[in-house]
């Protein structure tokens, strides 16, 4: 077993056990976003920074291994900081759909930024548009909502064993293709929805449910 | 101009790790990574498609598109852009009447922007081919410019 400090108080963890594992046992929450439990960590949103004595950076939790010793702050002031001015860059290129996005309340990066009391962005708003993809039978991309966690990625690799997505370009243009940049429009995405679920934004829908209008009740009636 | 076909040069790196090296190569022998390169790759070494083409666009030494005599790469990242690199790019899209990927007409110079290279140090920088131009003034960039043919 490994002694480590957690928030000051002293708990064990088991080797090989990530920060973010061994905050989850002890009941303590600590945010995450690009991370899933049945994916790989890969660290791309830093949303799950913590805080480790001695270390010379923040550390994200949720591909960081806990060490005997190790004191870590999962809640001080400079990872509410951090976490908060994460969530502000990605709303600052985040486009203002929410009212009209299907995935609502729903939408991991609204309730995050709820969750942290995030207003609006204090960074310069800049926003990459893309146009919509729906010309696959089965899946509608909208990749301006997309935060490139890379969930979608992963999911279609590691549990499907298909290489449907992969990420292109650099910096602000990174874009996750379908080939060489082509539409998404894939047979072997049939019958199978997996990226969809592990989208944490509006960014993929499922085709027979985007695009349709809705039915809602009109308030004014006339006449 | 190519002194190597692809299928020789697929034929000497058969995995996945040799990816980069050999878009390398491509992009030396050919003078850049032709897209219809890129399906023939991916089924070479195993891998797919969409990661080849997110590998080749990733590196900004890695190009889409067949470059001019001389390439000039002027860096973008965070040191240079400190150091008022806009400056030098406008300097050179004066000069060149060409922008930041494109070539000028008579094929002599391809302007592109690029990542960090290294000489932060003495900053804003800039490459042409293989020679790194350092503490660049708008001054001298037409000197710099008439040595290249
Ligand atoms: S499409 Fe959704 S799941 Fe895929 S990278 Fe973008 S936000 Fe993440
Ligand atoms: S959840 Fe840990 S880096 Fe994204
Ligand atoms: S930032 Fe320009 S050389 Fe490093």
């Amino acid at each position: 077993m490994i002694t480590v400090q957690l928030n000051g108080s002293e708990v064990q963890g088991r080797p090989g056990m990530t920060i973010l594992e061994l905050a989850q046992e002890n009941g303590i929450d600590i945010p995450t976003l690009c991370y899933r439990s049945e994916l790989n960590p890969i660290g791309a949103c830093r949303i799950c920074s913590v805080e480790v004595e001695g270390a010379r950076t923040l550390v994200a939790s949720c591909h960081t291994p806990i060490a005997p010793g190790m004191a870590i702050h999962t809640h001080s002031p400079k990872v509410l900081q951090a976490r908060k001015s994460i969530v502000e860059l990605l709303l600052a290129s985040h486009p203002d759909a929410c009212l009209v996005c299907d995935k609502a309340n729903l939408c991991e990066l609204r309730k995050l930024a709820a969750d942290l009391g995030v207003g609006l962005p204090r960074f310069r708003i800049r926003k990459r548009y893309y146009p919509l993809e729906d010309v696959s039978p089965y899946i509608v991309r909208d990749l301006t909502k997309c935060i490139l966690c890379q969930r979608c990625v992963r999911a279609c690799r590691e549990i499907k064993k298909q290489d449907v997505f992969a990420i292109a370009y650099r910096g602000f243009d990174s874009k996750v293709v379908v080939d060489q940049d082509q539409p998404l429009d894939k047979e072997v995405c049939r019958d199978c929805d997996v990226c969809i679920s592990f989208c944490p934004v509006g960014a993929l829908t499922k085709r027979e449910e985007a695009l349709v209008p809705k039915k809602g009740i009109p308030l004014i009636m006339k006449g | 101009m190519a002194d190597k076909s692809l299928p020789q040069l697929l034929a000497s790196y058969r995995e996945r790790k040799h990816l980069l090296a050999l878009l390398k190569e491509i992009q030396e022998v050919y003078g850049y990574l032709p897209g219809e390169f890129i399906p023939e790759i991916a089924r070479s070494l195993g891998l797919p498609v969409a990661e080849v083409y997110g590998v080749g666009t990733f590196y900004s030494f890695l190009s889409a598109r067949l470059q001019g005599r001389n390439v000039i790469r002027v860096c973008k990242s965070a040191p240079c852009w400190l150091k008022n690199c806009e400056l030098i790019v406008e300097t050179l899209k004066r000069e060149l009447g060409i922008g930041p990927g494109e070539t000028t007409r008579d094929g002599r110079f391809s302007l592109q922007l690029t990542n960090c290279i290294g000489a932060c140090d003495q900053a804003p920088a800039m490459m042409i081919n293989d020679t790194t131009y350092v503490d660049l003034t708008p001054e001298k960039i037409p000197e710099i410019l008439g040595g290249y043919k």
